[in-house]
């Protein structure tokens, strides 16, 4: 059923809405070195997803949301450490820029996560039509946003300095569910067990 | 049971749960489950409004969203809500109604004498008559029509008048448009095979004219149950289909119960449904009959008069009278009969039908072969006129209601907007659509199958098709059998009586007040189309469509023309079915919502250190650092950097990384200039060209790597170089090895500028010698800032010795405190933009207002950079004639000559001698911090020739005129010794 519409509201929230912070890193394929990219992933214990799709490999989300181009996401490290590892490690077949203060993560979850979103986004989010594993790059709230769908909820990349805006927008469209506070203790890294 | 005129239990009120509202100031009650118009009628209260152009006396003549007439402001806590139908609002406690169109009062209108004059005052009275003097249509003609016509009043627009709204988006596989008997049993086939399924009905409950016939209770109530224990199945009640966009995108507008009305805060919600295939079982609308008084309050549809019945138990009439062309309309005599009011009588132009000879059998007079030639009555009707089919009378019959139908119209604009063509069915008297089974496809009463049996076999045969479309074949839908349909006789086509020479006005549309008199006007006149007589009448427009007598128009235009009423068609049906407040068409995106506001890493910072933000696009941006602003404040900030040093937060500028093995040929071809020959660890300043020759962008490149180049861009210009160099790379170099990366929210970029940045630079960077010879004015290199890896460049926006560092954006206030606290014992000052823009124009440099789309690189002074070989973006149509001339406007700098003068931005440039000819504009200007006075830059015809000329800046707004000298725009240390120092 798309956009389920919102069960009344209870003691239970409708939406818990958290802060991802984590790294990310763009993976770009160089011109007609993609297989070769994608192999060395591998070796490294990385599948690189069709486009379109997520997949987690140990503490990494991989996200294909543009033609033969990943983001990975991990939990944070020193600034520019993954990228410089990915750069080093793929000299010739992929570069790896380093996105991590360029997208803020969110994790939106909760009974009423499709309905919330329904809100915003234009693309359908049926479970049937968009389950776990799937990701797409589209527009909410007039801003860019990238939204992978977890087990345990829906992951929202979007540009930093628009952040502030989106969130709010989103805290804002998810009170009638009743929203869960995200406070600090509420925010944990990015981890493999977002997607089973 | 509140209200004389309440005889039975509704179907969808509530006997037990009375309520208070007012009309008119007078208080009255209703139930739990009215409308405003069926406690109207309850009460007794008939007479509603007054019509738009001659003032009549107007009452409730349909029992939905399709009324003409019952049109009511609404007084509420957000002010007054005008054109609501009260066939459509629901009752609510303390609900306040007022009369539209009148003054003083709805009984006494003093513009009723409009309709004396009405002979004088035909359509497009108005053209005609108010033609001269011309000036005296703004000032006199248009605020005394303005005023006399008209239905609602529009209060002034503020915010708070406007109910909130949301947009919700919808996916299915099928969109069903109408839960009548059609589209119920559609929908629940639909649903049976598995297909995900939207159906929408605009009223309140779903059932559409199965509401109105007890015998369809226990179908309707298995049906509903049915399709609510389908989960791929939702029912949306309360919501009209407004549009089809195509593409399967359909705008439908939900009208939420009090209970989700409160929980999500709004009023109104505006769905975007996406669906695969649609399904348009959209139903009938009964049309209305042109005979003259056909718009006395009393005259209502027959329709309409048995939904009063069923759905609220009010009696419309206490002895009606029927005018009736068609069986199916008999249904309303049956009922009102049966609750046991008196039928005065029903006129019907048949010789005999089915639904005559059982009328005749329950003792109602039955007048067949007759027509209503006139209607009796100032307030209300009081008596019909009963006529033989050629005029003359035969006699007149006291009624005070007079209930009419004209047959029934397929509701067929969204299917014509789905790009049905219409075709005419002589035995309806109707037009069905026929509709490329692609788009979606028309069930029930919408394509011509009258009958409630038949609509709902139509409507499952019709669903199973669709279902087969898609894939589907497999049906495990249990649908009941329905009640058998009655046999019919076929209705007589007539549309209006002409009665020659008998007084009154025979109205097509109500809601317009045009009368057939006026569609034959319009033919006279040679409007003869359709959509000419539309235009010239207003006939079929206004917020009821003309959907009961759209036709009608159609129908009386056809035979002024002499041709056949399938050779006019139908006036075309665009979106919106029914008025949508712009609010519900905003939805959520108002107020702060209303468009995103991009945010500096440290925004939270520059608020707390005083900022006044001023938007830039998206952007926020720190304008001075000051809350009152002013130019001492701005000047305060530019001199610390001329004379010590300041910092700038420039991290809104685009910035785009640039990789691969054709890095530098792809951004020779993008820019104008040459970046093959830079070396790495430079920077190079580099203009692009729109590929009309026009100067697009300009910013600074460095080159990272061997093939690694990180250009940025102006702020204004980021987005739209970004999509202009992926634009190239995909469709014209697609063989190229580039690749274009977004990294502008990635990287905060501070510049630190003035005579003492090195020495604040050096204090916070580490692993990099910022020596003038290890790192000369325009070197890149990596370094790592206040701890974090980032990057440091030489280049300079102020004119003075300046860098600009870059970190990580989640490093960006350790790397600005930093450099802050580095900066103290020099006294370092953060400066917001107007300070920057005071730095830049001193030296003249460019920003979007010299780079405004008009200029080209020449006019810029930068026809040096353009390199002379080898092809790139805009080289050849920047060689036209026209872009080279040299009278063209051409960057220049200037000054008041009187030292005291201030500068305006739009300044027009003249000749002391002709100063009625421009000869260019001041496009910046500032106080200076550097010179004494005012100094800015100017576009100036043939400019460069022009230093040292002394020319008239004319600010006729202000009314100034200054006397101003044109320099070089390069005012500030033109040897550029200082970034070199």
């Amino acid at each position: 059923m798309s956009a389920p519409e919102a069960t009344p509201a209870g003691q239970r929230p409708g939406i818990t809405l958290r802060c991802r912070p984590a790294d990310v890193v763009e993976l770009a394929a160089v011109r007609d070195r993609v297989q070769v990219l994608k192999a060395l992933a591998r070796r490294r214990g990385l599948q690189l997803p069709d486009l379109g799709h997520v997949v987690a490999n140990a503490s990494t989300l991989v996200l294909g949301v543009r033609p033969e181009r990943w983001l990975l996401i991990t939990p944070p490290e020193a600034p520019g450490t993954a990228a410089d590892t990915w750069q080093s490690a793929c000299v010739g077949c992929g570069i790896a820029v380093d996105l991590s203060s360029a997208l803020t993560a969110l994790e939106v979850a909760g009974p009423e996560v499709r309905a919330l979103l329904a809100r915003g986004c234009r693309l359908d989010l049926d479970p049937g039509a968009f389950p776990s594993g799937l990701a797409a790059a589209t527009i909410m709230a007039q801003v860019p946003v990238i939204l992978a769908a977890l087990t345990a909820g829906v992951l929202l990349l979007t540009p930093a300095s628009t952040a502030r805006h989106f969130r709010e927008w989103l805290s804002a469209a998810a009170q009638p569910f009743g929203l869960l506070p995200d406070g600090d203790a509420t925010v944990a890294p990015v981890s493999a067990d977002a997607l089973t | 049971m509140p209200g004389p005129a309440r005889i039975a239990q509704g179907l969808l009120t509530d006997a037990s749960s009375s309520v208070g509202f007012r009309f008119d100031g007078r208080m009255l009650r209703g139930l739990a489950g009215d409308t405003l118009a069926s406690a109207l009628l309850a009460n007794g209260v008939r007479l509603v409004g007054r019509s738009f152009k001659y003032h009549r006396p107007r009452g409730i003549v349909t029992a939905g969203p399709e009324e003409p007439c019952a049109l009511v402001d609404v007084l509420g806590p957000r002010g007054r809500e005008p054109n609501r139908p009260a066939t459509t609002l629901a009752l609510h406690e303390g609900l306040v109604a007022e009369s539209q169109n009148r003054w003083p009062s709805l009984t006494f209108d003093v513009l009723a004498f409009n309709d004396l004059l009405g002979r004088f005052l035909p359509a497009g009275f108005y053209y005609k008559t108010f033609m001269a003097p011309g000036w005296a249509w703004e000032r006199v003609y248009e605020p005394l029509i303005r005023r006399a016509a008209g239905l609602g009043r529009l209060e002034p627009i503020v915010p708070a008048h406007a109910d909130p709204a949301e947009t919700v988006h919808d996916h299915a596989d099928v969109l069903v448009v109408g839960a009548g008997a059609a589209g119920l049993a559609a929908a629940d086939h639909l649903g049976a095979c598995g297909l995900r399924v939207i159906l929408a009905e605009q009223d309140v409950v779903a059932g559409g004219g199965t509401l109105l016939d007890e015998r369809w209770r226990s179908w309707r109530e298995r049906l509903c149950a049915a399709l609510a224990a389908r989960p791929a199945v939702r029912t949306l009640t309360g919501t009209t289909v407004l549009g089809a966009y195509g593409h399967g995108v359909f705008g439908a507008l939900e009208v939420l119960p009090g209970a989700a009305a409160a929980r999500f805060g709004v009023r109104e919600r505006l769905r975007v449904i996406r669906a695969r295939r649609t399904l348009l079982a959209t139903g009938a609308l009964e049309r209305l009959i042109a005979f003259p008084g056909n718009d006395l309050p009393g005259v209502m549809l027959a329709g309409a008069a048995l939904a009063y019945l069923r759905r609220y138990g009010v009696a419309a009439g206490r002895r009606p009278a029927f005018f009736l062309n068609n069986d199916e309309a008999y249904e309303s005599v049956f009922a009102l009969t049966a609750a046991g009011i008196e039928c005065a009588g029903v006129i019907d132009p048949r010789s005999s039908s089915r639904a005559a000879e059982r009328t005749r059998t329950l003792g109602i007079p039955m007048h067949v072969g007759a027509v209503v030639g006139g209607v009796a009555g100032r307030r209300e009707v009081r008596a019909v006129s009963i006529d033989e089919l050629d005029g003359r009378r035969r006699f007149m019959l006291a009624t005070d209601t007079l209930l009419v139908s004209g047959g029934h119209t397929p509701a067929t604009a969204l299917a014509s907007q789905l790009g049905a063509t219409l075709e005419w069915q002589g035995s309806l008297a109707a037009f069905t659509p026929d509709l490329a089974s692609g788009a979606g496809r028309v069930a029930g009463a919408a394509h011509g199958v009258f009958g409630l049996a038949a609509a709902a076999r139509d409507g499952a045969a019709v669903a199973r098709a669709l279902a087969a479309d898609l894939g589907r074949g497999a049906d495990a839908s249990d649908i009941p059998e329905p009640p058998p349909d009655s046999a019919v006789t076929p209705l007589r086509e007539l549309w209006e009586v002409r009665a020659p020479g008998k007084p009154g006005k025979a109205f097509v549309d109500l809601q317009n007040d045009v009368t057939a008199a006026d569609v034959r006007l319009a033919c006279r006149e040679g409007y003869e189309h359709l959509e000419h007589m539309k235009r010239f009448t207003t006939h079929g427009m206004a917020t009821d469509q003309g959907r009961i007598a759209g036709l009608l128009g159609s129908a009386v235009l056809a035979e002024a023309r002499g041709v056949p009423l399938s050779e006019v068609g139908v006036l075309r049906p665009r979106p919106f079915a029914q008025p949508v407040p712009f609010a519900a068409l905003a939805g959520g995106e108002v107020r702060e919502h209303y468009r995103p506001k991009r945010r500096l890493p440290l925004h939270d910072w520059h608020e707390s250190a005083g900022a006044t933000f001023v938007s830039t696009g998206l952007w926020l941006r720190p304008l001075v650092y000051s809350r009152q602003g002013g130019w001492p404040a701005v000047l305060d900030e530019a001199r610390a950097v001329r004379e010590r040093v300041g910092i700038t937060d420039v991290s809104t500028l685009g910035k785009i990384d640039v990789q691969g093995a054709d890095a530098a040929r792809f951004l020779d071809f993008i820019y104008a200039n040459t970046f093959a020959t830079l070396p790495v660890g430079r920077s190079r300043y580099g203009i692009m060209l729109r590929e009309d020759g026009m100067a697009f962008d300009d910013g600074t490149t460095s080159r990272l790597g061997p093939q690694h180049f990180l250009v940025t861009t102006t702020t204004a210009n980021s987005v739209a170089v970004l999509e202009h160099m992926e634009f190239h790379l995909q469709s014209v170099f697609p063989e190229l090895d580039v690749l274009l990366t977004d990294v502008g929210d990635q990287w905060a970029q501070f510049a630190i500028a003035g005579p003492n940045a090195r020495e604040v630079v050096s204090a916070v960077v580490s692993g990099i010698d910022l020596g003038t010879a290890a790192f000369p004015f325009m070197s890149a290199g990596a370094a790592t800032i206040a701890g974090a890896p980032g990057r440091i460049f030489r280049i300079s926006f102020s004119g003075e010795l300046a860098y600009e560092v870059a970190v990580p954006a989640k490093q960006a206030l350790p790397a600005w405190s930093a450099l802050l606290a580095a900066g103290e014992r020099f006294g370092i000052r953060a400066y917001g933009l107007d300070a920057l823009n005071t730095l830049r124009i001193e030296k003249g440099h460019l920003t979007t207002a010299e780079l405004n789309g008009n200029t080209t690189a020449g006019d810029l002074g930068l026809q040096r950079l353009i390199k002379k070989q080898g092809d790139f973006v805009g080289r050849t149509l920047a060689q036209r004639p026209g872009l080279t001339a040299p009278e063209r406007l051409q960057l220049v700098g200037i000054r008041p000559v009187e030292r005291t003068r201030r500068l305006r931005n739009g300044m027009q440039l003249v000749a002391p001698q002709a100063r009625e000819a421009s000869l260019g504009y001041v496009t910046s200007s500032t106080p200076s911090v550097e010179f004494d006075g005012w100094v800015g830059l100017a576009l100036l015809s043939g400019g460069r020739e022009r230093h040292g000329q002394r020319l008239i800046g004319l600010s006729p707004l202000h009314n100034e005129a200054t006397e101003v000298q044109v320099l070089s725009p390069h005012m500030l240390d033109p040897e550029n010794n200082r970034v070199r120092a």
